[in-house]
């Protein structure tokens, strides 16, 4: 073998099932799932101490508190960041030559809940998106009690 | 604050490349050791103990401070690591500060690298998201869909970037005249890796978009490189050098996970350009160095912002200024070398971002422009007090620290 004095790299890959998790926060998280698919609802749960309440579910506070009490949140909501993809996701394509709209994702507030969540914005040109836009989530044809049930969103005409 | 007190009385840098394959980790740091114990004037055998620290999953290599225990000079010495993702460099940093300060050790080499081409950054990254993702996963979430909401660096600053231009009126033009400023200071610092003089904001704006509002022009590069700094008592400063750098307080906060929550709960730090973490270790770290008014009294800061929005938000979060007014500021020339309050003369995380380091590094940069050893980028005005920062962990740890030419009256 002929050796060069410079770093190499070896072929080999490392076998992730050899690691143990505990998701604590899981159970939480497919009781919503569950009850998204089952009822049409975002249910959230809700801190005693200092009332926060989190969507996506949470075992335990800010304030240290469990958050025990499950509540309803609306399926309204408030933009409060985003971002759209560049020319990176046309593989190359400069950006005049992009035609269409490209995939616009915005961290949003569910009404009724303190946390963020992220979801694609549809129905919108990226120039028309602002920090502080009302937006609703757009339900599936099919809820399959997952995460990608959250992933649409649309405008809110009030 | 510290029993003893602290001062820098040398610094060391490695050179700053993209890819140094003709180096081993362990030779990549000897160079900035050798140059810290070089600028010091010192030889190892007089250093008590050793802080270390880098991002062990960007290279691949763990404990790599065994490794190079011998290669730098510790062997039979303390040898502390610390790592904190973004803020390894700052926290390390702060390590040295708390060994001396303590009075339990009198001399100590801190030590703080990253070699990115020996790894793979975004893989590292994975590892640090694993127990999220790993969550996601066994909710059924396919992995293509959980990378499409951007994950990483970019991810996270894109977000931060949208929310601060809404509260601020930072535009896109601010964040090309942001990346101009630091690859023009950049050009000047032969430690740096970026180096682009004459750049114009009107470049910057050409280059591609990648999410929007961070172009190409925007981003800071993978770099291999490594910073050393001798940490020492105030007395045995004052005896290596006639020029010390005080370091008058260091001070860190963490706060909640932004963007997503710990395994894929929601997180109440809504705003990810918020970072009240940065503004409670700011207050404090000025605290404690006995300053009232840092904009009146700091003459110089090296924000840790390796994209263009970041000098601007980390500028308002470390109490220079008003909550948006640093886009102003900015186009004031304040910020410039020669300004009032000259922001990233090294040329910033932006420029040069070897991951372990950078943090470190800003710290570095304070205490050479104090020391006035900074060549062609010295900053016009004299330098008595200037601030360090960091920012990393799960996006959530902000690390300040504050340096002086003159120890705490």
């Amino acid at each position: 073998m002929e050796h060069k004095d410079e770093t190499i790299a070896i072929e080999g890959s490392w076998n992730l099932a050899t690691w143990q998790w505990k998701l604590e926060s899981i159970a939480l998280i497919r009781k919503t799932f569950d009850t998204m698919m089952k009822e049409h609802k975002l249910l959230a749960n809700k801190c005693p101490g200092c009332g926060l309440v989190y969507f996506m579910p949470k075992p335990y506070c800010r304030c240290l508190s469990i958050p025990d009490e499950w509540v309803e949140i609306k399926d309204t909501a408030t933009v409060t960041t985003y971002t759209f993809t560049g020319a990176w996701a046309y593989e190359g394509i400069s950006e005049d030559e992009v035609s269409g709209t490209p995939l616009i994702f915005a961290g949003i507030v569910f009404d009724g809940s303190d946390t963020m969540t992220v979801s694609n914005l549809e129905g919108v040109d990226p120039e028309d998106v602002s920090v502080g836009m009302r937006v609703r989530l757009k339900w599936p044809e099919e809820v399959t009690g997952s995460l990608t049930d959250l992933a649409h969103c649309v405008p809110l005409e009030e | 604050m510290a029993k003893n007190e602290v001062a820098v009385a040398g610094v060391g840098l490695s050179k700053h490349v993209s890819k140094r394959r003709d180096v081993n980790i362990a030779e990549l740091v000897w160079e900035a050791v050798n140059a810290c114990y070089e600028d010091a004037g010192i030889k190892p055998k007089d250093v008590d103990a050793f802080a270390t620290g880098n991002m062990p999953a960007f290279e691949g290599v763990n404990m790599p401070e065994e490794w190079g225990a011998g290669h730098w000079g510790a062997y039979n010495k303390p040898v502390l690591r610390i790592t904190t993702g973004g803020t390894t460099g700052g926290s390390v940093a702060h390590g040295g500060y708390y060994l001396v300060g303590s009075g339990l050790y009198d001399m100590v080499m801190c030590i703080a690298f990253e070699k990115q081409s020996d790894g793979n950054s975004t893989m590292g990254l994975n590892t640090v998201a694993l127990a999220d993702a790993a969550a996601q996963l066994q909710l059924g979430v396919d992995p293509s869909f959980i990378a499409a909401f951007g994950g990483g660096a970019v991810g996270v600053a894109v977000y931060q970037a949208s929310s601060y231009m809404k509260s601020s009126g930072c535009t896109t033009n601010h964040l090309d005249k942001v990346a101009a400023l630091c690859r023009n200071n950049a050009a000047l610092n032969p430690y740096s890796h970026l180096k682009q003089p004459g750049l114009t904001p009107e470049e910057v704006a050409k280059t591609t978009l990648l999410q929007y509002p961070i172009r190409f022009g925007h981003v800071c590069p993978a770099t291999d490189g490594a910073c050393a700094m001798l940490f020492t008592t105030g007395e045995k400063a004052r005896k290596l050098t006639d020029k010390p750098a005080y370091v008058l307080s260091c001070a860190s906060a963490s706060d909640e996970a932004a963007l997503v929550g710990i395994a894929g709960s929601g997180t109440t730090n809504v705003d990810p350009c918020e970072q009240e973490s940065c503004k409670i270790a700011a207050a404090r770290a000025y605290e404690i160095a006995g300053i009232k008014d840092p904009r009146k009294e700091i003459d110089l800061a090296e924000p840790y912002a390796p994209f263009a929005h970041q000098l601007l938000m980390f500028y308002e979060r470390l109490l220079l200024c008003n909550e948006g007014e640093a886009p102003s500021i900015l186009d004031s020339g304040s910020m410039n070398l020669e300004g009032e309050l000259p922001v990233c003369p090294s040329g910033g995380v932006i420029s040069t971002n070897a991951i372990g380091a950078s943090a470190m590094e800003r710290v570095a940069e304070c205490a050479l422009q104090i020391m006035g050893k900074c060549g062609e980028r010295q900053v016009k005005k004299e330098v008595h007090k200037a601030v360090a920062h960091g920012w990393g962990g799960a996006v959530n740890l902000n690390v300040v620290a504050v340096l002086s030419d003159e120890p705490r009256r």
